[in-house]
């Protein structure tokens, strides 16, 4: 009981929430979107792969399609998440199956969790020690930021502890490095390039780089991003069944 | 008596001619017993050196909301109960496994971490087929028990070459935990182990209990159930459908007390069955007093009863707190839900309804303590046995590989929100080995009796210059009172037991043929069919009803044969034999 009144003093001063609240609202479209994305993914001894998506989502019920362009033996394999649905479609087999969350995208790094919409806010609270927000203001190359922690409230995220650096003026996140459950820095992400859409930041170049086996790094790049009405037939299993064809 | 003194008699007297049939026979019966025994051993070595170390005899697989990486299920007593009292299992292991990234020294590699307990105690029969199927070449099995070390492993030969690793390198690794989050780790090796078998050499071998810490699980959940037993090709079948018997589930029911503005009550907290099928069928059952079907049917969607929200003084849009006791933590559960919609009938009596998707986050995380004992009354249910959530999802029993086959795909078009659970045996989804082993054996078969085709004119041909010479001779013993079939069976008897000769020699040419052949030590690294090896060597297993089938097939096929140039020399006139002149 004695905590009480520390964390209600916490919750009223805490300089990271109102940053995760503002990460939110500036990532979320109020439009539905398409856009072309590019994943480069580099491993060490093994070269570089290029995959290529086109990818719709809809503000409403952030449903979302993503139809595979490249490499040759993904293109026409698609992914459609509409509700609590998640498809994969396999254009080999002409089949759609169930998947789950954290099924991967094209065989990539990439998981359809990465493609949901889900509030930093509510997955995340900030990390304390000795009563303190773990919050520091620094300097990212020439750019003043705010470096702060944050710990998983929830137990269905890929990484349970998280570093952020975030622009002090927009609150535009810059770097973030992502922990293991055991501590293990496991990937370190850069936000490099980002483009303005309806009055909201998009990152459209973004760098993982992964920590834990050195020589492995994913660069994605968002492209012809058009915000726009999309036609609700695009979010069904027949319309993905046609891009595929 | 007589006949057959006769028939052995005559079988010496044409002793090199004998000789070169039987000996032809011999071969044939020799190629036959190495083959049937050959492809039985592939059978043997799929399913007692590999499926039952991969599935065990018989499995108890769960899957959380039918997750294929989400082998878990929350309540471990429970799950040994429903294999308890079985005196036909003989070891009963929690199959935890995971995929993972490992990186070496400079090297990195995919391999599977497997969870082994150590610390229980097994008969020296499945210490000695341990041993057997991977043999420690540095190290010990119970090192893996040794505090000292930090993660301490037991890894294949080849994969600590691949990871250019020795005896108490680390070796880094990366994997999703049961719950999706990624996890890394530091594992020691503290052992080496020799295999073969190119599916079982990416098995890294861990402490149990550790394996668990480290994919999610705690103390008191499982992963599947992997059961080995007595007699499998037995037992198998029958213990599978006794054990999921057992595993009928019941209604999910937490016994809470909900709070609102104006005080609490107790109330059962059922899950309701979010499929569009079942969402029409509450739609025809319920009528709403607040609320909407539409909200009600969100993922954290939740249905009261009227007479339960005046005592609590709500109504939809309102709170309600609930606070059960939970059976593994001292401590009760407490959580909040915003009332999507109040029913005016059709809701069961006293009982509050969620979204299953949202209850099965409740009744999975935060077991409630009468899990498996508190029943909800079926007189109360009525309509409501459909549609309230089950405590999991029990599949239905299959019985060959084409309908696992046909079940799998059938789960992986359905979303499950609570846990599937499937028991079934290593027969059934491997039962394409069995129809392997069995096509090897018509094929050899097949092959061996084209070859006693050719055999057999050969012992018809015999056959008939014998008749030929012995003319006179069936003259002779027809003229002093030898009945026809008497002679007709003196020849049939004279090719039986040529043909039992043969065969008890093929016999012994073919068991010497297997004994040399294993001898020969063969080197498969990095081949599939190294699988086909145990300990580097070929693997034959004779059986009794295969050799003795075979060998009696062939003697009826050479007695047949015979049948018809005897019953021709049995028909001879005595005369006419007697004046014969060859």
């Amino acid at each position: 009981m004695f905590l009480l009144p520390l964390v209600g003093r916490l919750c009223a001063e805490s300089r990271v929430v109102p940053i995760l609240k503002a990460i939110d609202e500036n990532y979320k479209m109020k439009k539905d979107i398409r856009a072309e994305v590019t994943l480069t993914q580099q491993r060490a001894g093994q070269g570089t792969k290029i995959i290529d998506m086109a990818y719709f989502r809809r503000d409403s019920d952030d449903a979302f399609l993503i139809v595979m362009n490249a490499p040759e033996n993904e293109k026409g394999n698609g992914y459609l998440r509409v509700g609590d649905n998640f498809w994969m479609y396999r254009i080999n087999t002409r089949t759609f199956q169930h998947v789950n969350r954290d099924e991967s995208i094209g065989g990539t790094d990439a998981h359809s969790e990465d493609f949901e919409t889900r509030k930093l806010n509510e997955l995340y609270g900030p990390a304390v020690s000795s009563g303190t927000e773990k919050f520091s203001e620094e300097m990212l190359g020439k750019v003043p930021v705010y470096r702060f922690e944050i710990l998983a409230k929830v137990n269905d995220v890929d990484y349970p502890r998280q570093i952020f650096w975030t622009r002090r003026d927009n609150n535009l996140l810059l770097k973030q490095e992502s922990y293991s459950l055991s501590g293990t820095l496991m990937q370190t992400a850069y936000f490099l390039k980002f483009t303005q859409i309806e009055g909201r930041y998009v990152p459209v170049k973004q760098m993982f780089i992964d920590e834990f086996e050195k020589g492995n790094k994913t660069i994605v790049e968002i492209a012809n991003l058009v915000p726009g009405k999309l036609d609700d037939k695009i979010f069904t299993k027949a319309h993905l069944e046609n891009l595929s064809k | 008596m007589l006949l057959i003194r006769l028939s052995l008699r005559n079988l010496l007297r044409q002793k090199r001619r004998n000789i070169l049939l039987g000996s032809a026979m011999a071969i044939g019966v020799a190629i036959l017993v190495v083959a049937n025994s050959f492809s039985h051993g592939i059978s043997d070595i799929m399913f007692n050196k590999i499926m039952r170390y991969v599935t065990g005899h018989v499995s108890v697989r769960f899957n959380e909301r039918g997750g294929v990486m989400r082998e878990i299920f929350r309540d471990k007593e429970r799950a040994l109960a429903a294999v308890k009292g079985e005196p036909v299992i003989e070891e009963s292991d929690e199959a935890v496994g995971m995929f993972t990234r490992a990186i070496g020294n400079g090297r990195s590699e995919n391999i599977i971490l497997v969870g082994i307990d150590t610390k229980r105690n097994i008969s020296a029969k499945a210490m000695k087929e341990v041993q057997e199927s991977f043999r420690l070449v540095e190290g010990n099995w119970k090192d893996v028990e040794n505090e000292a070390l930090e993660n301490p492993v037991i890894i294949s030969s080849e994969k600590a070459r691949t990871l250019n690793v020795k005896m108490h390198d680390i070796v880094r690794v990366r994997f999703r935990n049961m719950f999706g989050q990624d996890q890394a780790a530091r594992l020691t090796v503290a052992g080496i182990m020799k295999n073969d078998n190119i599916f079982m050499q990416p098995v890294v071998f861990l402490e149990l209990e550790k394996e668990k810490v480290l994919l999610g699980y705690r103390p008191f959940e499982t992963g599947s159930l992997s059961l080995k037993i007595t007699d499998p090709q037995k037992n198998a079948a029958a213990l599978a459908d006794r054990i999921h018997d057992r595993l009928k589930p019941g209604t999910a029911v937490i016994q809470a007390v909900v709070s609102g503005r104006a005080g609490s009550a107790p109330a059962a907290l059922l899950g309701y069955k979010s499929d569009d099928e079942s969402k029409a069928g509450i739609r025809a059952l319920l009528k709403l007093a607040a609320g909407s079907f539409e909200k009600a049917f969100k993922k954290d969607g939740v249905f009261i009863p009227a007479s339960l929200a005046k005592k609590l003084g709500i109504s939809a849009g309102d709170t309600v707190k609930l606070r059960y006791d939970r059976k593994f933590f001292k401590d009760p559960k407490e959580a909040s839900y915003t009332v999507s919609a109040v029913c005016s009938s059709g809701c069961p009596a006293g009982a509050v309804l969620m979204n299953d998707s949202a209850f099965y986050d409740l009744y999975y995380e935060d077991m409630p303590a009468g899990a498996g004992k508190t029943v909800y009354p079926a007189e109360k249910l009525g309509a409501w046995a459909a549609l309230a959530a089950p405590e999991w999802i029990l599949l239905k029993r299959t019985y060959n590989t084409d309908e696992y086959k046909k079940k799998y795909q059938e789960i992986a078009r359905n979303k499950w929100k609570g846990t599937t659970i499937d028991v079934s045996t290593m027969y059934e989804t491997a039962s394409d080995i069995l129809k392997l082993e069995y096509v090897l054996n018509v094929i050899t078969l097949s092959a061996v009796l084209v070859l006693f085709f050719i055999i057999l004119l050969g012992v018809v041909n015999t056959l008939r210059m014998t008749i030929r010479e012995r003319t006179r001779e069936i003259g002779t013993v027809r003229a002093i009172g030898m009945q026809k079939n008497e002679v007709r069976d003196m020849f049939l008897l004279e090719t039986f037991f040529l043909t039992l000769f043969a065969s008890t020699a093929g016999l012994v040419l073919g068991f010497a043929a297997m004994w040399a052949l294993t001898l020969i030590p063969i080197t498969m690294q990095d081949n599939p069919l190294g699988m086909l090896l145990v300990n580097g060597h070929l693997y034959f297993l004779p059986t009794f009803a295969g050799i003795a089938g075979n060998v009696l097939l062939i003697i009826a096929i050479a007695v047949v044969t015979a049948w018809f140039p005897a019953r021709r020399a049995a028909d001879m006139s005595p005369a006419k034999a007697l004046g014969h002149f060859t």
